[in-house]
């Protein structure tokens, strides 16, 4: 067997196998944790509170004016990191052509030069990422392996992505191979890392703005 | 014996030229190669068919070529071959014994087919005997083995899983032999003529590459050489048969191509001397000059990019298991005694 | 696109033409004749057209009829040959740029004409008025 055959065969069941049952584990572990009891009467009916968690999830996408100049820089070079790589994952031919082929689900793409440009700002923003983590002082303080380790895993697939679209460096097999097992990487470590933020993140949002919304608070 | 057939030094040199150039060799080795070929004795090439569907005999027959392909067979000598011979049961049994003992040592060992060794290999038997027996004990012998096809290079149709027969390349049954493998399913036959040449004239084997086939050939991939390769780095794929790209003439990534990672001269040299070859004729490669092209992740029709996934229903236990395991956790968080408050002193 | 490719085909050309420059000082002084395979190199059908025109023709052409028709010719430029081996069907088999006096598949070998000699003294009484053969 080869790489590239075990990659797109048993490592692909193995890795998809472990990512849904991770995910599973740690979602339904967080939401039936005991939470304490409140004894308050609601301020909203159960549809706002609902609605108000909803609203959280957006609210919360731009900090705050006053903290703009704290995290204002970390937030958008952020935002430059996640829209370049949903432009390449959701805008590449190979990756829609990889989602039609699990869900029957396809869209047209973007050209390939558009997919390209994003693929290197994001590469930049990544870089640029662990730069700042590695000289603002309180971010080095704060900084854990969980973090280094998410960001080594997320950086080898779009490094490896911009390789093959590149094929060069090494036959395309082997360049194939490569992307395909640091993506596989990625779907193991994500729901027991940082990483599982892109479920977390709606959730707690979502919480929270449930919870204001009960408390009669604004979200 | 040429100038019998009113082919002088320039129909040679013709001839060597377009070898040299086929095989990518320097142009000032035609020279040497027509010198080599004029002196040359015929060589003595023993052909074997073992697990095989004759496809590449067959391939090889067909060949429409006129006189610089066919020229080959001036230059060899086909002392046993069994499709094509006149012989049959014990006679040609004693034809291949005769052609073994006069070229001991010198004769070129040509196997199409694979090797089945399950059983004792009593899964192809040739005059009741296993043919794993037979390469065993006719290629101490031979100058070097040509394993022809993908089935004598690696197995083949009949290594598909489950492979019942067990099923096996001839490199998985001689190992301290010089073997070439020229595969493909079939192989394109100006390859073996070629390599025919280049060891009549030169004494040895071409440069061969990892999977021990020869590197002017199999030095590049398919996708390397297509000429829809700028359709490919355009984003123009065709999305299903026949559909509009398809009849543009659009690339066939997402139909299944495996042009990508498969190694052969199919798109520059093509087929039925050059008429075309499966991405023109509108089908995506089959990746069939590599190992194990039957049985690769998702089959003939999935792209490079997709593979085998593990299924909704294994999917759907994992995330039940995942529900299960997250629950036993937070449930035995909840009962955990709290610990108990630390004295206060004042 | 076709003007990027004019472009792109003009420096191959160039660096083409200085190799050939390269052997044909080779041949004047070291008396070493040389060969460009022209099919072994990625050009395209834009700049082999262009290479061909740059060499222009010369004083000989020359075509020979052995597994298909070739044509040799003398290019512009004495001692350089455009060389196009076809075989029966018309397939080009090779195409070759030739630095030599004298294309080696032109010259008639010693074997051959040996051959020929045999075949001459036989509708002749060439034999019998020279010393055996």
């Amino acid at each position: 067997m080869t790489l590239l055959s075990f990659a797109r065969g048993p490592g692909m069941q193995l890795a998809t196998l472990i990512l849904i049952a991770g995910m599973f584990w740690r979602l339904s572990g967080i939401l039936l944790l005991r939470r304490r009891v409140a004894h308050a009467a609601a301020r909203n009916p159960f549809a706002a509170r609902l609605l108000g968690g909803g609203v959280a999830i957006f609210t919360r996408t731009i900090p705050r004016r006053t903290f703009w100049p704290r995290v204002g820089a970390g937030v958008a070079l952020s935002y430059v990191f996640h829209v370049g790589l949903f432009i390449v994952l959701f805008g590449g031919a190979p990756h829609i052509l990889v989602i039609h082929e699990i869900f029957g689900v396809a869209w047209p793409d973007l050209p390939k030069g558009v997919v390209v440009v994003a693929s290197g700002i994001t590469l930049a923003a990544l870089i640029l990422l662990l730069v700042r983590r590695l000289t603002h002082p309180v971010l080095r303080l704060l900084s854990t392996p969980d973090d280094y380790i998410s960001w080594v895993i997320v950086v080898l697939p779009v490094a490896t992505g911009i390789l093959l679209s590149g094929e060069t460096v090494a036959s395309y097999g082997t360049l194939l191979a490569l992307h395909i097992l640091s993506i596989e990487a990625l779907m193991i470590w994500l729901p027991f890392g940082k990483l599982m933020h892109v479920s977390l993140v709606f959730a707690g949002r979502f919480m929270l703005g449930y919870n204001f919304s009960r408390k009669g608070a604004a979200t | 014996m040429l100038a019998r057939r009113g082919f002088g030094r320039r129909g040679l040199l013709k001839f060597a030229i377009a070898m040299t150039a086929s095989l990518a060799l320097p142009p000032g080795m035609a020279t040497a190669m027509a010198d080599n070929l004029a002196k040359a004795r015929r060589q003595s090439v023993i052909w074997l068919s073992f697990q095989e569907c004759t496809g590449c005999l067959e391939t090889l027959l067909r060949t429409d070529s006129p006189t610089i392909a066919a020229l080959i067979f001036d230059f060899i000598s086909l002392d046993y071959q069994e499709a094509l011979m006149a012989a049959s049961g014990s006679a040609a049994e004693l034809t291949l014994r005769q052609a073994v003992a006069a070229n001991k040592g010198k004769y070129l060992l040509a196997i199409d087919g694979s090797v089945p060794v399950a059983d004792g290999g009593v899964y192809s038997l040739t005059g009741g005997k296993a043919n794993v027996s037979m390469l065993e004990e006719f290629a101490p012998d031979a100058a070097a083995i040509l394993a022809i096809g993908s089935c004598a290079a690696y197995g083949g149709i009949p290594k598909a899983f489950p492979n019942p027969t067990g099923a096996v390349g001839v490199e998985d049954v001689i190992s301290n032999k010089p073997i070439i493998n020229i595969p493909g399913c079939p192989p394109i036959p100006e390859v073996l003529s070629a390599v025919l040449v280049y060891f009549v004239s030169f004494g040895r084997l071409p440069e061969l590459d990892d999977k021990k086939r020869p590197v002017a050939y199999f030095g590049t991939t398919i996708h390397d050489q297509c000429y829809r390769r700028p359709f490919y780095d355009q984003g123009k794929f065709a999305k299903s048969f026949d559909d509009e790209g398809a009849r543009q003439g659009w690339c066939l990534f997402e139909l299944g191509c495996k042009g990508p990672t498969t190694h052969n001269a199919c798109a520059s040299l093509k087929w039925n001397d050059g008429t075309s070859f499966p991405i023109e004729s509108g089908h995506g490669c089959l990746g069939c000059s590599e190992p194990d092209f039957w049985d690769q992740e998702g089959g003939f029709y999935t792209s490079l990019a997709g593979g085998t996934g593990p299924g909704w229903r294994d999917a759907g236990i994992a995330a039940v298991a995942g529900i299960a395991g997250g629950a036993a956790a937070s449930f035995a968080a909840r009962h955990k005694t709290p610990k108990p408050m630390p004295e206060t002193t004042e | 696109m076709k003007d990027f490719d004019f472009l792109a085909a003009d420096r191959l050309v160039d660096a083409l033409l200085m190799e050939v420059a390269d052997l044909l000082q080779n041949l004047l002084s070291h008396q070493r004749a040389g060969t460009i395979d022209l099919l072994g190199l990625p050009l395209s059908a834009a700049c082999l057209a262009m290479l061909e025109e740059r060499l222009g023709g010369g004083e000989i052409s020359a075509v020979l009829h052995v597994s298909g028709e070739s044509q040799i010719r003398e290019t512009a430029f004495p001692g350089v040959w455009w060389t196009r081996h076809a075989d029966e069907t018309g397939r080009v088999a090779a195409l070759m740029i030739e630095v030599a006096e004298v294309p080696e598949i032109m010259r008639a070998s010693k074997a051959d004409m040996e051959h020929g000699l045999r075949r001459l003294s036989e509708v002749t009484n060439f034999a019998q008025t020279r010393p055996a053969i």
